[in-house]
């Protein structure tokens, strides 16, 4: 061998070695990508090509106690755009660009989204806005509307190559097959809100644009109502172009649910709410627009009708409620239409009150069934610097207990309620959160307030920048013991009192669901009876109260709107004072007498006169439950 | 005649290198398999596989001339093929002959038809060239202007390339010269100028070339997306869904075959189109997606046993010539391997190089065979006066 051939044999070995390294280093390379990083890589490549589109799943119905339909669904044509259309896409990722020269132009809105928008009454760029929508899942269809009318639908499908990813599905969509009726208690649905979002249940795997309940039992049974999405798995390619479905989930429909209400029932709550309405306006007042009425069951806390007005349509947030709707529904002039007053409104109770002043009195030795007060229409007790008066300003004269809550006569409560004063004790007030007073019933719908019963620590919290008014006097007391002053209570909160009363003094707590069905119809799981609060009032002190108030509605008060009455009924009329407002018209009450199966309670804003306003309501709301013939009852009533 | 009979088999078999055939028959086996499995998603797949054999076939020619032909007769013609390697080079350019495809003008053609990318057999050219150039010194560059007048030839085709603008042919031209001047005995330190030049010579385009745009107020000379493609090299994340989604597709591919694979024509990445160029420039994503680690093995083992066997071939040569031209042919085929599978996996910056006997396109084709015949001409006459 030559030197020359030994020189190249080196350079050979070098040349070998410079091969060894590159493959080596290539091997190693390709060993941790796909040997030791594999699995991410497979997962990165997944994720490139699987996209999950999710089915929603039929909301569960809501039923009344006899299983007659409240809300259903029906099926609707919608008009929806597929953003997987190729154009369509293009202008979704053109308008998505940072970049504001990239926004699609009017020319080209008007050529991919021309044609559907001016068969729909719709703009271009509304159609877009829908489109482009990123709060709906990237695949989603996009429902630009609903209800889309036949002839309107038959255009779109016979000259569907016009109109670029246009596609005409059915969709399930709320019903409400009795209009309005029970549009407060049942509540309606809409787009879920990032704030609703953020709040819910992780599992529950909430989607922007998805429908959930808003209010109502709509929002308070949502996860019972909602059932399980189902999903899709679809393959994509590069462009994001769907290629075939790869899995398919059907999604699991919401259970329906059976309310404790019952539609006829609350058919004639809702219309003797109007009618007392229109009965305080043949009475000259003018400003009654707003009132509730609630029937309960006294044993169970089955609430039967729940009425609220004004009301309104549940129907009108479908497929979105407009901006101009949605500002009249929650404009102040129109007096909140939404609000189901008979939990989210708390008023004076005024002479309802009574029975909780008038209990108190009899529990804790104040009173008695036979004391006699005197009434001179003036009550100078806290010194005749401090009068007041009773609702009758002549005056009752020589009057009983038992005839003062027959009367409703003021004095013989001020009577009481300075005597409570004078103890020092807050006893009025610590009966009266024994019957639930001052704090939520429990009731199974949202947005229920606590009303206040006020007391000397919550005087000085609430004026804590006003020193001045932070003393509890005398007549806090005694305005209290008439359900005025601080006092404030909301219609089922009364409600509930006198299903205490009537229920031997256990109250219990109020709800509306009856129960949860399954998938076969039948009862899957039922909403138990609890007691709410047990007053520990004695049965004696119970049996003075409902026989006053029974005196009441035969001979008191309350005796006009209950003339002819087959049934025995104990309520108290109420009429109560709000500072710049007529005065607000109350009736409680719960019957049989004797055997008691319901409690109402009944409250007109600036309706006047319980007696004669509100009592006629509870009269034909018992009467549909108690078999009772329904009337229009015209009387007076000039108390308090 | 019986005697002569039997000389002549003798002659044959003495010219035919076994392993070299067996290795390259398998190389362009294997690449058919996978050049199949990624076309036939796509439009006109079998089409284009027709046409993968239809080079194969075509590429036999240059095998058997260049195999026919006695190399050392080539040392002669240096001054014609010079000139017929300018041609090469320069003939894109020539209207009516060349045309535009992806910002580069690489491919000779008559009207619409493109017929082949001239800088493929060039590089066989060159090395012939290179060799007979080389050859001169017979095995001691230890001059200055020695060197300087080799490196210049190598410098005068890197800018003929670099005017279609071919960034990573350029680059192979590089990577051969190194590996003859290796072979040829240049001094350490030349390599070190030279690798201090292609440095600075890289940095300095990408500069000089940003300055002309702005100056010219347009994108000319090197082309933006060639420099993205180089930046992206250095920062992958730079720009995702640009020049960097290539790669990134190009590694999830990769990585997601794992030990074995998707299997042929299940790859996701590549029948779902997130691989650019699946059968020309990123046919190992494919095979690596599809036949996974083991896969990549086999064809890793192949080129071992392709670049053993012609380092071989290269030892059994009588005169430092033919080792020479092994060693240009080699190179080129390591550079290539190196470069195209070093891109798909992240390790090379992203350039237009097909990988030897496995990516779709003729002229590559055409020129590794011919390398082969080089090769062949070679070990043919390692006994030869």
């Amino acid at each position: 061998m030559t030197t020359f051939q030994q020189q190249l044999k080196s350079r050979f070995a070098a040349l070998g070695l410079i091969v060894i390294l590159v493959l080596a280093s290539l091997l190693l390379r390709l060993w941790s990508m796909q040997v030791l990083s594999g699995e991410k890589y497979a997962a990165a490549a997944k994720n490139n090509r699987i996209r999950e589109i999710s089915l929603d799943a039929p909301r569960g119905r809501i039923l009344d106690r006899n299983g007659k339909e409240l809300v259903t669904n029906r099926a609707t044509l919608a008009v929806s755009i597929d953003p997987a259309n190729d154009e369509v896409r293009e202008l979704i990722i053109s308008g998505q660009s940072a970049d504001k020269a990239d926004d699609p132009t009017r020319a080209d809105l008007e050529r991919v989204f021309g044609g559907v928008a001016g068969l729909l009454g719709m703009t271009p760029q509304e159609v877009f806005e829908k489109v482009a929508d990123s709060r709906v899942e990237a695949l989603r269809p996009r429902v630009v509307a609903i209800d889309v009318p036949l002839d309107v639908v038959s255009q779109l499908s016979e000259r569907q190559q016009e109109f670029p990813g246009v596609r005409i599905d059915e969709v399930a969509v709320r019903e409400y097959p009795n209009g309005r009726l029970g549009a407060h208690v049942i509540g309606y649905t809409g787009e879920i809100s990032e704030k609703q979002m953020a709040a819910s249940d992780p599992t529950a795997a909430y989607e922007l644009g998805d429908i959930v309940g808003k209010a109502g039992v709509e929002a308070q049974y949502e996860n019972v109502l909602q059932g399980d999405k189902g999903r899709r798995l679809i393959e994509v390619n590069a462009s994001g172009k769907p290629q075939r479905v790869i899995e398919e989930q059907s999604p699991v429909p919401g259970r329906d649910i059976r309310l404790t209400i019952d539609i006829e029932v609350q058919k004639v709550a809702e219309q003797a709410l109007a009618d007392a309405l229109a009965e305080a306006h043949r009475q000259n007042f003018r400003k009654a627009k707003a009132g509730s009425a609630v029937v309960i069951d006294v044993k169970t806390g089955e609430v039967l009708a729940m009425a609220s007005a004004p009301t309104y349509d549940p129907a009108v947030f479908l497929g979105g409620i407009s901006q101009e709707e949605w500002a009249r529904l929650t404009d102040k002039a129109s007096e909140y239409p939404l609000n189901n007053r008979v939990v989210m409104a708390a008023y004076p109770p005024a002479s309802t009150f009574k029975v909780i002043t008038g209990l108190a009195g009899l529990q804790y030795d104040v009173t008695n069934s036979g004391k006699t007060y005197r009434c001179a229409g003036k009550w100078v007790g806290m010194g005749t610097q401090w009068p007041k008066m009773c609702w009758k300003h002549s005056g009752h004269g020589s009057i009983s207990f038992d005839g003062g809550v027959e009367e409703s006569c003021d004095v013989v409560f001020y009577e009481i309620g300075y005597e409570f004063y004078k103890r020092k004790a807050e006893e009025l007030q610590s009966f009266s959160r024994t019957f639930g007073l001052g704090s939520d019933t429990g009731i199974d719908l949202p947005g229920e307030v606590s009303g206040r019963i006020p007391d000397a620590a919550w005087k000085k919290a609430f004026n804590e920048n006003y020193p001045e008014y932070q003393t509890w006097l005398p007549g806090d007391t005694v305005n209290m013991s008439i359900g005025q002053g601080d006092t404030l209570t909301t219609p089922l909160q009364m409600a509930t009192v006198y299903a205490g009363i009537a229920n031997g003094g256990t109250v219990m707590t109020p709800h509306v669901l009856k129960d949860v069905l399954g998938s076969d119809g039948k009862v899957a799981r039922s909403y138990e009876p609890s007691v709410l609060v047990n007053t520990g009032v004695s049965a004696p002190n119970l049996a003075i109260m409902k026989n006053a108030l029974v005196r009441v509605t035969t001979q008191g008060t309350g005796a006009g709107a209950f003339q002819g009455f087959g049934v025995t009924v104990a309520g108290k009329t109420g009429t109560a004072e709000v500072y710049g407002k007529d005065d607000y018209a109350w009736f409680c009450a719960f019957a049989p007498a004797q055997t008691p199966k319901y409690a109402v309670a009944v409250v007109v804003e600036q309706g006047g006169h319980g007696g004669s306003v509100t009592a006629p309501a509870a009269r034909n709301i018992l009467a549909k439950l108690l078999g009772q013939k329904i009337v229009t009852v015209h009387t007076t009533d000039i108390s308090r | 005649m019986r005697r002569v009979e039997k000389s002549l088999g003798k002659q044959v078999r003495d010219s035919v290198n076994v392993p070299l055939l067996l290795i390259t028959i398998a190389l362009m086996v294997y690449g058919s398999i996978v050049v199949n499995s990624a076309t036939a998603g796509m439009v006109g797949g079998p089409g284009l596989f027709k046409r993968h054999l239809v080079g194969i076939a075509v590429g036999l020619i240059p095998l058997a001339v260049a195999w026919a032909i006695d190399y050392k007769k080539l040392k002669h013609w240096t001054g014609p093929l010079l000139t017929f390697l300018a041609f090469l080079l320069i003939s894109p350019r020539i209207p009516g002959l060349g045309t535009t495809a992806k910002g580069a003008t690489s491919w000779l053609a008559i009207g619409d038809v493109r017929l082949f990318q001239p800088s493929e057999p060039a590089k066989l050219v060159f090395i012939v060239v290179m060799a007979a150039l080389i050859a001169e010194y017979e095995g001691r560059i230890d001059k200055p202007r020695d060197a300087v007048r080799l490196l210049g030839y190598l410098g005068i085709a890197i800018v003929l390339i670099l005017l279609q603008p071919d960034l990573g042919t350029g680059l192979v031209f590089v990577a051969i010269a190194f590996t003859m001047l290796l072979v040829g005995g240049m001094k350490g330190r030349y390599f070190a100028v030279l690798a201090l030049v292609a440095i600075v010579g890289v940095a300095g385009i990408l500069g000089a070339d940003s300055t002309l745009d702005r100056m010219a107020g347009k994108d000319v000379a090197l082309k933006d997306y060639q420099k993205d493609r180089l930046l992206v090299f250095v920062d992958s994340t730079r720009d995702p869904a640009g020049a960097g989604y290539n790669l990134a597709q190009s590694k999830i591919a990769i990585g997601s075959g794992g030990v074995s694979g998707t299997g042929l024509t299940s790859g996701t990445q590549s029948n779902l189109h997130f691989l650019p160029e699946r059968h020309t420039d990123f046919i190992f994503a494919v095979l690596g997606e599809e036949l996974g680690f083991t896969g990549a093995l086999l064809l890793l083992g192949l080129y071992l046993a392709l670049l053993v066997v012609s380092l071989a071939i290269a030892a059994s040569s009588r005169d430092l010539y033919g080792a020479l031209i092994v060693a240009g042919v080699m190179g080129m085929w390591l550079f290539q391997i190196l470069e195209n599978i070093g891109m798909t996996v992240g390790m090379m910056p992203i350039t237009g190089i097909p990988l030897p006997f496995m990516s779709f396109g003729s002229s590559s084709m055409v020129t590794n065979l011919g390398g082969v015949g080089l090769l062949l001409s070679v070990w043919s006459r390692r006994y030869g006066t």
